[in-house]
């Protein structure tokens, strides 16, 4: 294919990269600083991946290690000590098991109740769903202050629970669910109960596979949002390092460490901001539709 | 169950009849009953909670409590750090919203005007929507050091060429350029800055979205009534027809920078001078980390009554104003 020259499309290109190389210009730093050696941050030198030349590690001749035993690759170095200098693993399964348990209560609270919000008729149907149209006027970080204290008085912060409870009812989960089971037709629903199948099966084993794109949409709405999450771990996690989100993590290394930690610090970033990146980058088209569900209302 | 469904099924129907309206009406129930009890106790339980303690000067830990009237609210109306705290918020949502909104139209209609590099411009503007805002904060904070930060280092190298001409750059050469987030004069507009950054991709999308949906025979029959330059045709069609989806992205980001709290949390503290004392965070430092629950409980409520002003404001203005099918 062949384009003919046009100013105003190489303008509009001009243009966009511009604004292209702003968006980029931290992601940049990120990963360009996580590759470079203390000595090369401090100075500005190294271009974009660093000399890689090997330097003594301060802190191992601080603890007594001859310079030659102490020489490290900076890339190596720097990546080594995200994992070492703070229990990482643990903050990314934190962040796995906190994501997944969310979306797996959302998903378990809300489809039953879109089902029946969407396609039976109950008493106070009307009510029910007024109230989940005013409560997604709601929002949960608004409401933090009463809700730690409500766990507090339970003796349940500092758990996963904490982390975990005030998320399992999402009214933007119900409402998106029931706005897409109104389109599945009702014969459907009439012919598997004629089969004999009792509601819950038919929630199960006819909605829910109908309705698989929204709930992907969803699944990826909940855990993005919850993944990247650092105001509610922030207030309910005090003391307990081993409960820390990625996010928290990340805050912790920050306000341990001082000057010549920005390698290990913009490696652990790196770390954490790469799983939702790279998963962006395979399915961009299911992320954006997810991301943008909001806009569905 | 409709009228057809049961005309379609007509033999087997009549022993049926009664029976499920009764089970339909007992599963409703049942299968709303769990997301009821959640609705109530996670969402409105706290509101009503927050606004009881407004009243009060409870602390978390000490058992007597005591009823001090609207006393909270007086010392928020009156006090000077609270009175910054409402500066700052408002002054960063009227930053972020006007910026991210015609930054997020401009990229969606430039990026539409494209023949090849669409989706390559689009995927990268959403990248900081996907990445987290607490890593790319602390990132931006690294960028922005006055010493060692890129930020700095690069417009030093402007120091010595006609960029001098502009006052502002001259000082900055002369005496070192801005501290940005340590100084007063900056912090609040820098961390505008990273909100807009993070937040303009998302409202890209929304107009990109909305853009599809802008009927293309529009543009014919305006061209046929001789509306030819590209602004006019912008001002009479594609502007309009956006009404609907520009009501929506005002409002979700104006409720997303008054939520505004990991950039300030992880890079201010709401200083320098509470330059950048935004709400949520008030409610996190006087609440939760100074337990001065009565205090944060207000804040909670004068917040909620903001955002609810919006939402309820935007439902109203979607109800008389847009319509356009």
């Amino acid at each position: 294919m062949t384009y003919r020259f046009s100013t105003r499309q190489t303008l509009a290109h001009v243009v966009l990269i511009l604004g292209a190389v702003i968006v980029l210009l931290p992601f940049y730093v990120m990963i360009s600083t996580s590759l470079k050696s203390p000595a090369e941050i401090a100075t500005g030198t190294g271009g974009v991946f660093g000399s890689q030349a090997l330097f003594a590690d301060q802190t191992c001749l601080t603890l007594g290690g001859s310079k030659a035993d102490c020489l490290v690759r900076p890339v190596l170095d720097n990546y080594t000590k995200a994992f070492t200098e703070a229990p990482m693993w643990r903050y990314l399964l934190n962040g796995v098991i906190v994501t997944l348990s969310i979306f797996a209560l959302q998903t378990l609270v809300a489809v039953p109740a879109a089902y029946a919000l969407a396609k039976l008729r109950f008493w106070g149907r009307d009510a029910a769903f007024a109230l989940v149209l005013f409560c997604l006027l709601i929002p949960v970080h608004a409401i933090a202050l009463p809700l730690y204290l409500m766990l507090a008085k339970l003796g349940l912060t500092n758990s996963y629970a904490a982390l975990i409870l005030p998320w399992t009812v999402s009214a933007f989960g119900i409402f998106l669910m029931r706005q897409f089971f109104m389109t599945v037709p009702d014969d459907l629903i009439d012919a598997a109960r004629m089969d004999g199948m009792g509601e819950f099966a038919i929630i199960w084993r006819v909605m829910l596979p109908t309705a698989i794109p929204a709930l992907l949409a969803f699944a990826i709405f909940s855990v993005v949002a919850h993944w990247n999450d650092y105001f509610w771990p922030r207030i309910v996690i005090t003391g307990d390092r081993s409960l820390f989100t990625p996010p928290l993590g990340l805050r912790e290394f920050k306000g341990d460490l001082g000057g010549d930690f920005y390698g290990p610090m913009m490696a652990s970033a790196t770390i954490i901001a790469v799983p939702l990146v790279v998963a962006f980058l395979l399915a961009q088209r299911r992320f954006i539709d997810g991301i943008t569900l909001s806009g569905m209302k | 169950m409709s009228d057809a469904a049961s005309l379609s099924h007509a033999v087997p129907k009549q022993q049926r009849i009664a029976r499920p309206e009764r089970r339909q009406a007992r599963a409703g129930i049942v299968l709303f009953a769990p997301a009821f009890v959640l609705l109530i106790l996670i969402l409105i339980v706290p509101v009503v909670v927050a606004g009881i303690l407004s009243m009060t000067d409870y602390t978390l830990g000490r058992p007597s409590i005591d009823w001090v009237g609207l006393r909270n609210y007086v010392d928020i109306f009156t006090g000077s750090s609270y009175r910054k705290m409402i500066v700052a918020t408002v002054l960063y949502v009227v930053l972020v919203v006007p910026a991210s909104v015609f930054l997020g139209l401009g990229a969606a209609l430039l990026i539409r005007s494209l023949n090849v590099g669409q989706s390559f411009y689009k995927t990268i503007y959403f990248l900081p929507v996907m990445a987290s805002l607490l890593a790319m904060a602390i990132v931006w904070e690294f960028a922005l050091h006055p010493t060692l930060g890129i930020v700095n280092r690069t417009l030093a190298m402007g120091c010595g060429t006609p960029l001098e001409w502009w006052p502002w750059f001259a000082r900055g050469c002369a005496e070192g350029f801005p501290l940005w987030l340590g100084d007063r004069d900056y912090a609040l507009y820098t961390l505008a800055f990273i909100g807009v950054w993070q937040s303009f991709g998302f409202n890209m999308v929304l107009y990109l979205a909305g853009l599809t949906s802008v009927p293309s025979d529009l543009y014919g029959a305006a061209s046929m009534d001789g509306v030819k330059s590209g602004w006019e045709r912008f001002r009479l069609i594609t502007w309009p027809m956006l009404g609907p989806t520009t009501v929506f992205v005002v409002t979700i980001t104006m409720i997303r920078s008054f939520q505004v709290f990991d950039t300030v949390e992880a890079l201010t503290h709401g200083g320098p001078a509470k330059s950048t004392y935004v709400m949520i965070y008030a409610i996190y430092e006087k609440g939760i980390a100074q337990n001065l629950v009565g205090l944060g409980a207000a804040i909670t409520i004068l917040f909620l009554a903001f955002v609810m002003l919006i939402s309820v404001a935007q439902r109203r203005f979607v109800e008389r104003k847009v319509h356009y099918q």
